[in-house]
């Protein structure tokens, strides 16, 4: 006998839950509507939500336009600003002028030609950030990556958000259940009912008795009720690779309410850690991320006071501890976790939404048709998934690695037993070439593709050596994508409206859909 | 600057305004906003495409006059033959609440020009016409917003690429310019279908599907534009 999946039932209201629910419900919507598909979320009114990062990558554009969900309301109702990429302050020197971009805009020509060598030959004293894409002066300017005229989701300059995790899960859930059909359960798990296979057969709730699945997802976050607690699923921890294991938060108003907002998070490196800053309309968002066997909390918050500045007095930190590391599997029998439940990473470069979308689309789009082929799907899944945790892993390891901070964090960093052998295999050879599509950051859906890495290694000072003669094949495209950025950067310079002047008209005026 | 003040038969008894149209006057606009009431007017000579406000991005119609900034390719040394739209008729006008307003910075004020106001001070039949003028175009704009928001709406908008190639060797690339979506229009459900009859949309939408046939006529008055000014240059 076939058993279809028809009753998705996912478990936990937070960023995770939410966006899960309305990727798989976006993606179903024909059989919801016709009655034979559901997707049903179970909340408890009790545990509160922990908001996961306000950094996201420029996937959540197209994640939220699949859904239906408005850009404009988006900006009214999550306090969203417009994020270009980060600058990562102190990261190689400690010295004052030490600082970089990784940008959301590939280099010019990405696909054509790879700039990186014929930068190599000629430097001209200009960063490889600014000499391949105008996104570094932009943000070095407080510029908004768009215009007023520009539609929902198009962008001139590619962007994603800093916004507010707390005001975010709401606003989905509200589009989930008034737009997309999604059953909004309040209720405590009490236990999880196993089937004789393995399964999960349902949940008994406190509040609305049992629920039953074919397809069970845990967005539960650390707690990882269903993968973890009640599937036995292990947790691989990776703090021997990265070592930060607290963070301290604090929420910081602007000096006055049209102060500047950047359009870029600035993670500025301190002793034994680093510090992010996110610009919403209304706050800043500022954490300590650090290690705490290099530094004690008290000293930690000293450095994070100093950083603030005077805006810090009176505010009160909230101290979050952070477990690095992922499950050792994230779908098992007909559970799958998404979100925190099957892991997390210091925020350093936002992967904690981005690998929501991810794992939520792959779920909505391989949904397997019945129970029969789920396995199948699972171990894909797996696949997958692994290969992203380990990548984001090395990526995240890359911005430490490279330092000549003396402080005993970044030395402790930079030991090779604690670089994974895939990224000191890479390390190797980036230095007779540089990272570009042979590097086996092609797949479909990398996280950080080649271009990401060529922003972080030039950026800390890694140079590639060129052999001589050969940029002489494409010395003439290069050339011409090079002339090409210097004219686009004086062009967006000029025509692009300040961050905070465009995210006000988008609260007055809105954005059009086209 | 604009100095604009609130028409009365005192202090503007003697002001007079030339009602004309000439470049000088800000006649040579290359895309007018116009109202719905207009349509059946400009349909006959001009293209009627949408495009988006700079300061809000909101979407609006107009009339499109010409390709070139400053550039109204009906406009000669007499004036425009062809029907000239509200926005450019009212010239040193304006509406503040009901009353008439208006600009004594504009250049068309100017003593050759026609009166405002009798000897005593009633209207004269050039301001009795612009004010009739305000009152067909004061509502006539808050019902053309309704107008578009409902095609934005409905999503029967879609931008429009005019490139263009002239005799004289010069290229233009128009961007920002939307017009209606036929394939979106044809899909409609016999309901909206219905309701854009009833709300006189329709006939709107029809005739700014008709008005593109202006473009290629517009692009030809510019060729001729052009080559005239090249064997100018030659002789």
């Amino acid at each position: 006998m076939i058993h279809p999946v028809q009753n998705i039932v996912i478990v936990g209201g937070g960023t995770a839950g939410w966006l899960t629910a309305g990727v798989i419900a976006a993606r179903h919507q024909g059989r919801i509507q016709a009655g034979t598909f559901s997707v049903t979320l179970i909340e408890s009114p009790n545990v509160p939500i922990i908001g996961v990062g306000e950094g996201t990558w420029p996937t959540l554009r197209t994640t939220l336009e699949k859904m239906g969900v408005s850009e404009t309301e988006l900006f009214r109702h999550c306090d969203a600003a417009f994020k270009q990429g980060a600058r990562f302050a102190g990261w190689t020197t400690g010295e004052k002028d030490d600082g970089y971009y990784h940008p959301l805009m590939l280099p010019q020509g990405f696909t054509q030609v790879n700039l990186v060598p014929h930068w190599l030959e000629n430097e001209q004293g200009r960063s490889f950030c600014d000499a391949v894409t105008p996104q570094g002066a932009l943000c070095d300017d407080g510029l908004a990556p768009k215009a007023i005229t520009t539609p929902e989701y198009q962008a001139v300059a590619n962007y994603a958000y800093h916004l507010d995790a707390g005001k975010f899960a709401p606003f989905i859930q509200k589009h989930c259940t008034m737009k997309l059909g999604v059953r909004h359960v309040l209720a405590d798990v009490q236990s999880v009912n196993r089937a004789e296979n393995g399964d999960i057969k349902s949940l008994t709730t406190e509040q609305a008795g049992e629920i039953a699945g074919d397809l069970f997802v845990d967005c539960t976050g650390f707690r990882s009720l269903l993968l973890g607690q009640a599937m036995g699923v292990g947790f691989k921890a990776c703090n021997d690779v990265l070592f930060c294991d607290t963070a301290m938060a604090m929420q910081v108003p602007y000096e006055s309410a049209d102060a500047a907002m950047a359009s870029h998070t600035i993670s500025t490196a301190h002793s034994a850690g680093w510090t992010w800053d996110i610009g919403l309309p209304t706050r800043r968002g500022i954490g300590y991320v650090y290690s705490s066997r290099h530094i004690t909390d008290e000293k930690a918050e000293e450095e994070l006071r100093r950083y603030i500045g005077p805006q810090a007095k009176g505010l009160t930190p909230r101290k979050i501890p952070i477990r690095s590391g992922h499950r050792e599997t994230f779908w098992k029998n007909n559970c799958v976790a998404v979100g925190l439940a099957s892991g997390f990473l210091e925020p350093l470069e936002s992967s904690a939404i981005v690998l929501v979308e991810l794992s939520a689309k792959l779920i909505a789009e391989q949904m397997p048709a019945n129970r029969e082929v789920m396995d199948i799907v699972a171990s894909r899944f797996n696949d997958v998934n692994h290969y992203r945790w380990g990548r984001i892993i090395d990526f995240l390891k890359l911005h430490y690695v490279l330092t000549k901070r003396p402080e005993k964090f970044w030395q402790d960093n930079t030991d090779p037993a604690t670089v994974p052998d895939r990224l000191k295999n890479l390390l190797h050879l980036w230095k007779f070439q540089p990272p570009w599509f042979f590097d086996e950051f092609d797949r479909i859906e990398e996280v950080f593709p080649a271009a990401s890495y060529q922003y972080v290694l030039y950026g800390m000072g890694f140079r590639t050596e060129v052999i001589a003669g050969d940029n002489n094949g494409t010395r003439s495209a290069a050339a011409s994508y090079l002339n090409e950025n210097i004219a686009m950067t004086r062009k967006l310079r000029t025509q692009l409206p300040k961050n905070r002047d465009l995210v006000k008209k988008i609260h007055q005026y809105g954005l059009q859909p086209i | 600057m604009a100095k604009v003040e609130l028409l009365n038969n005192h202090t503007h008894r003697a002001v007079k305004v030339q009602p004309g149209a000439a470049a000088r006057y800000g006649d040579n606009q290359r895309f007018v906003a116009v109202i719905a009431g207009e349509f059946p007017h400009l349909a006959a000579h001009y293209p009627i495409l949408l495009t988006k406000d700079q300061d809000t991005g909101a979407f609006f119609i107009g009339a499109m006059l010409g390709f070139d900034e400053n550039e109204n390719l009906f406009l000669d040394e007499s004036g425009m033959q062809t029907y000239r739209p509200l926005n450019l008729q009212r010239g040193a006008f304006f509406t503040a609440g009901n009353e008439v307003a208006i600009d004594l910075d504009n250049p068309r004020i100017d003593d050759g020009g026609k009166p405002l106001f009798t000897d005593e001070g009633e209207p004269t039949q050039y301001l009795q016409s612009i004010m009739a003028l305000f009152r067909d175009l004061k509502p006539g704009l808050e019902m053309t917003r309704v107008f578009v928001e409902t095609l934005v709406r409905s999503k029967l908008i879609e931008p429009i690429d005019i490139d263009l190639a002239f005799d004289d060797g010069t290229k233009r690339q128009l961007t920002g310019l939307y017009t209606i979506n036929q394939d979106v229009l044809r899909a409609l459900p016999d309901a909206n279908v219905v309701d854009l009859f009833r709300r006189g949309y329709l006939q709107l939408i029809y005739l700014m599907i008709a008005s593109l046939k202006q473009v290629p006529a517009l692009a030809r008055r510019k060729n001729d534009a052009l080559l005239k000014a090249t064997s100018l240059l030659n002789t």
